[in-house]
């Protein structure tokens, strides 16, 4: 009867084994094997080069731009993200009626591809498109949108703002219906306004959705690769380049496997380092005002 | 005494007002946000419908047409035509057998679990949380290599096989099941039922809001996939709708309206398979978020 349970234990739990066995701890030792060589993916030779991989990755003005830009992402992205979801947090939980609608249409753009929006946002920016005609009458110009640095920026860091704002308000709203009612009540007959008791009460029992929110859209910023790929290709002047699409571009356009596998890994230290840094801030931040 | 009740009436009225100022001023911030969430959607279908001399300079069409449709699935009278509908049927297929089986798996994964106390366990979800936090991106160049030395380069079975096991959805799927009182399911094994049966019988059918949003959410991101299958995929007839969009950007440039057709069929499933779910989404969701 044991044994039974034992093995059907193993049994069930077989099919993640399986792949985990074969697609993570096969590519993870290949991973490293792949660093200490120079190979272009096709010829049957490879080069054992040391660590002349990494040498180049980390001189490389390529590497150093794609984490300068992944940072700017970051820098756009994450207070925009938390400033907007939390208001559509507070819309869905206050609004009296047809609060299902409002969150279901808000939720609505993370089911979209950024391919496909991608296309609206390159046919709205066109030159002839309504929005410049309408910028060129009023102002007499019209920006140069995904050719101009900045603006090829601000409209991706725009696209993936309103695709991540109605989700991460769900995760707000969640956080708002376990805040106890009694605290607004007691706070009011202190006296406390709207702006006061938002800023003191809201705020602060916010804080655990905030940690989830912020955990995942740090996750997401370093990880952007759709909405540049199909938009500017990283343009203009590697403006838009992410790592991933440093990756990509070395792995599977210049058939360098070591050197796009060494990127990576450098991607995912980098990764990793500034996970745990946003985390230990957040979490001081929040020991300081007394949660876990 | 009556001057007091209508004084009090008066300031509840007032307050009553108040109150619904305030979910006036609700509504008209919220209905413009609302339009801004979904006006790229119905900016796309429009344009997909538009006349071509309208495309991308109105955003509403003065009369509607099929022709980008048409145009689309035909090619016109040019030699850049492209399986769009097979792309379609391509994403379907391969997106429906990685869900099912990613629920599947799952489903049985995370009954073993949190339900079977057998040795070994804790250690197999101490790995689950390794690699669900292990970056991705690292694995790329090996698991295209790898796929590449097992011969599945440039077939269905590289986008399918690689991703039939979800380590988040089975790490919701054991934070559910935890849950589950245990005598419900001691009660069905005293009555003869076997651990197949009180997974697919009891446990999922419990799950059943759970198992809705992990479908949905495996779904999506199933279907918008692009890097993956974009580098394991050469062959054009093989290509998903996502990835054969992706790649005409280019090509079809000079054709935008039957660009934004094919984004319509890219994106229009997807909302609609939500839409019909949608009823028990925010519920469910909040069910995901607090586990």
């Amino acid at each position: 009867m044991k044994l039974r349970r034992e093995l059907g234990g193993w049994l069930l739990a077989s099919p993640y084994l399986l792949s985990a066995a074969i697609f993570f701890l096969i590519p993870l030792v290949w991973s490293l094997s792949l660093l200490f060589f120079r190979w272009n993916l096709i010829t049957p030779e490879r080069e054992f080069v040391g660590l002349a991989n990494f040498g180049e990755a980390l001189t490389s003005p390529r590497v150093w731009n794609a984490m300068l830009v992944t940072y700017k992402f970051m820098g756009i992205i994450i207070p925009s993200v938390m400033v907007a979801s939390i208001g559509l947090a507070l819309i869905i939980h206050h609004i009296p009626r047809l609060k299902e609608l409002f969150a279901v249409g808000f939720f609505l753009p993370y089911l979209a591809s950024g391919v496909a929006i991608g296309l609206v946002i390159q046919g709205i920016l066109s030159y002839g498109s309504p929005v410049n005609e309408f910028l060129r009458n009023v102002f007499g110009t019209s920006p140069r949108w995904l050719r101009d640095p900045f603006w090829a920026v601000l409209v991706i860091s725009g696209m993936i703002v309103w695709k991540l704002s109605g989700y991460y308000a769900l995760i707000f709203v969640a956080g708002l219906q376990a805040i106890p009612r009694e605290l607004y009540e007691a706070a009011a007959l202190d006296g406390a306004g709207a702006f006061t008791q938002f800023r003191r009460i809201t705020l602060p029992l916010l804080y655990p959705a905030f940690y989830t929110v912020l955990v995942l859209a740090v996750g997401i910023t370093l990880g952007i690769f759709t909405e540049p790929y199909v938009l500017t290709g990283g343009g203009p002047a590697l403006a838009t380049h992410t790592w991933q699409l440093e990756i990509y571009y070395q792995a599977f356009e210049r058939f360098r496997a070591g050197y796009g596998a060494t990127v990576a890994l450098i991607n995912a230290v980098v990764t990793f380092v500034t996970i745990l840094i946003i985390r230990r801030l957040a979490e001081s931040w929040g020991a300081r005002r007394g949660f876990k | 005494m009556n001057n007091m009740v209508r004084r009090s009436s008066k300031m509840a009225r007032r307050y009553r007002l108040r109150g619904q100022a305030k979910t006036w001023m609700l509504y008209s911030v919220a209905t413009p946000i609302l339009f801004l969430m979904v006006v790229p959607y119905l900016y796309m279908l429009a344009q997909s419908l538009a006349p071509w001399t309208e495309v991308n300079r109105v955003f509403v069409p003065s009369s509607f047409t099929l022709r980008s449709y048409k145009w689309l699935l035909t090619g016109g009278a040019f030699a850049i035509a492209q399986p769009w509908l097979r792309a379609l049927g391509n994403s379907a297929l391969v997106t429906t057998v990685v869900t099912l089986s990613r629920v599947l798996t799952a489903a049985l994964v995370g009954y073993a679990l949190s339900v079977l106390p057998f040795r070994g366990r804790r250690r197999i979800h101490d790995f689950i949380m390794f690699q669900m936090f292990y970056p991705g991106i690292i694995l790329l160049v090996p698991t295209f290599l790898l796929i590449r030395s097992l011969g599945l380069y440039d077939t269905y079975w590289a986008m399918i096989i690689p991703g039939l096991v979800s380590t988040w959805a089975i790490f919701m799927y054991t934070n559910f099941f935890r849950s589950v009182p245990k005598e419900l399911i001691e009660a069905a094994r005293l009555d003869g039922a076997g651990e197949l049966r009180i997974i697919f019988q009891i446990m999922v059918p419990m799950a059943r809001s759970i198992t809705m949003i992990i479908f949905l959410f495996l779904f999506m991101e199933r279907w918008i996939d692009l890097l993956w299958d974009m580098i394991v995929i050469r062959d054009p007839m093989k290509r998903t709708l996502n990835v054969l969009l992706a790649t005409m950007f280019g090509p079809y440039g000079g054709y935008p309206g039957p660009l934004y057709a094919a984004a319509v069929l890219l994106t229009f499933p997807i909302l609609l398979l939500f839409i019909i779910f949608s009823r028990k989404f925010v519920k469910g969701v909040s069910l995901i978020i607090s586990s």
